[in-house]
């Protein structure tokens, strides 16, 4: 029992850090925080053009996508929720699509947004294309 | 298939047979229950079971996964080896994870065999060609436990013909890292896994490697909801085995398996994995057969840190 006290305190401790950590993740909610961490994108995504950009069919693809994999924080609406950003805002829609797609691929770990690199770049496409449809 | 599936019941005592097959089965049962009832969360998971990507859990997010590895013994029984686990985004860069292992033998008994807690980081926050990831696990397992979620030293078939009655009275602390490496490309998935294990009562680090690659089906989604289409699908094979250790560092008596690996991602968040594997070395078990069934609970943490407000 003496040998598996120190890993069980580690472990205890870390549980109650991480959900605590998740629960307090920063918010990368506000447009600043979007717009810091867009601008980070590498200045020739700004030239990357959307296969997809203005296709019905992708943009059901994407709405599709976007239920599955981001409405949880991002709220179904996309208007965001507590601590997650509203897409609709101009920090997002204000963005270019190549920005946008760089971004999806990178996340913004330490503020609690993932990284979707494991979607393949045909899946990412179809979500901004869905993110930019919004706008109207 | 009820074999594979663990239920042999007739061979079991009660207590063990709770252990062995029942929480397997009801957890299975809650988690069809869950999925039915649930909104729907899917993440992007590889379909590995050996092989570890640069993909770690969504922050908040908690996957539960009952998984069980068959392999057929070739001196002695066959058994089953089920193992539930339980891993939470705590960070972006940050997953953290619980096993609990059991095994059955077959014509011979179910056991408890232990837990491991297990750690990955990611150090660097950007995407790049190549993504590392640093990985520590302490295990806390018998020396019947035969899951086999990592292959290293010389492990050998033979380390399993042991009567659990023998094989339980050995008790293992274990220390395993891993350098995780890995690479996303054309939707293609590629991994490589360095593992080096100790174990703490003075014995000496064992080696063993993981390599895999993967892709969808289908690389761009369909407009209309779908369960059974190829987007849902991802299909690839990984290969692990070990390589030696400190005292002696070679691939002379070691154990290599290959191994197709084919995952169903539901929109519901359940996801199925199922893969076959053969040995490749006279060490290795002849066949295995792994299963896999996964549930996400997307924003866990902050639904547990609300009933706390």
């Amino acid at each position: 029992m003496k040998r598996l006290s120190i890993p069980l305190a580690l472990m205890l401790a870390s549980a109650m850090f991480a959900v605590r950590g998740a629960a307090h993740e920063k918010k990368f909610g506000d447009d600043r925080g979007v717009m810091s961490a867009i601008a980070q994108a590498p200045p020739e995504t700004r030239d990357w053009q959307n296969p997809y950009e203005g296709q019905p069919e992708a943009i059901a693809a994407g709405k599709k996508l976007y239920l599955r994999h981001c409405a949880e924080c991002h709220a179904n609406d996309a208007r965001g929720s507590g601590h997650a950003v509203n897409l609709r805002s101009p920090g997002v829609q204000n963005a270019t699509p190549g920005e946008l797609v760089w971004f999806l691929r990178n996340g913004n770990l330490w503020r609690g947004m993932p990284a979707w690199s494991g979607l393949p770049i045909e899946r990412r496409w179809q979500i901004v294309t869905y993110l930019k449809s919004l706008r109207r | 298939m009820l074999v594979v599936f663990g239920a042999r019941a007739d061979r079991l005592d009660g207590g063990k047979l709770l252990i062995a097959v029942r929480i397997p089965f009801a957890l299975a049962f809650l988690l069809t229950v869950c999925a039915t009832f649930a909104p729907p969360a899917s993440a992007q998971d590889t379909p590995y079971f050996i092989t570890d990507s640069h993909h770690l859990e969504e922050p908040g997010t908690l996957e539960i996964e009952l998984s069980s590895n068959y392999a057929t013994q070739r001196a002695g029984n066959d058994f089953i080896a089920p193992w539930i686990e339980f891993e939470y985004g705590a960070k972006g860069w940050w997953t953290t994870e619980l096993y609990l292992d059991s095994q059955h033998i077959f014509n011979d008994g179910a056991l408890f065999t232990g837990w491991r807690w297990e750690n990955r980081f990611r150090p660097l926050m950007k995407e790049h060609w190549i993504n590392p990831v640093l990985y520590v696990e302490y295990e806390d397992i018998s020396g019947a436990d035969k899951t086999m979620l990592e292959v290293v030293g010389s492990d050998s078939q033979a380390d399993h013909a042991v009567r659990n009655a023998v094989a339980s009275r050995e008790h293992k602390h274990e220390i395993e890292t891993k350098l995780i490496l890995s690479s996303d490309a054309k939707g293609w998935n590629i991994s490589e896994n360095f593992i080096a294990e100790k174990n703490l009562g003075h014995q000496p680090w064992e080696f063993g490697y993981a390599v895999a690659a993967s892709r969808p089906l289908r690389l761009a989604a369909t407009s209309s909801p779908c369960n059974f289409c190829r987007e849902n699908f991802v299909a690839g094979v990984e290969m692990y085995g070990g390589l030696g250790t400190t005292d002696s560092a070679t691939l002379s008596g070691t154990s290599h398996y290959i191994a197709p690996v084919l995952a169903w991602q539901m929109p519901s968040g359940v996801t199925l994995r199922l893969s076959p594997g053969w040995g490749l070395t006279d060490t290795s078990h002849r066949f295995l057969l792994r299963w896999g069934l996964t549930y996400e609970i997307s924003g866990f943490g902050h639904k547990v840190r609300s009933w706390f407000r």
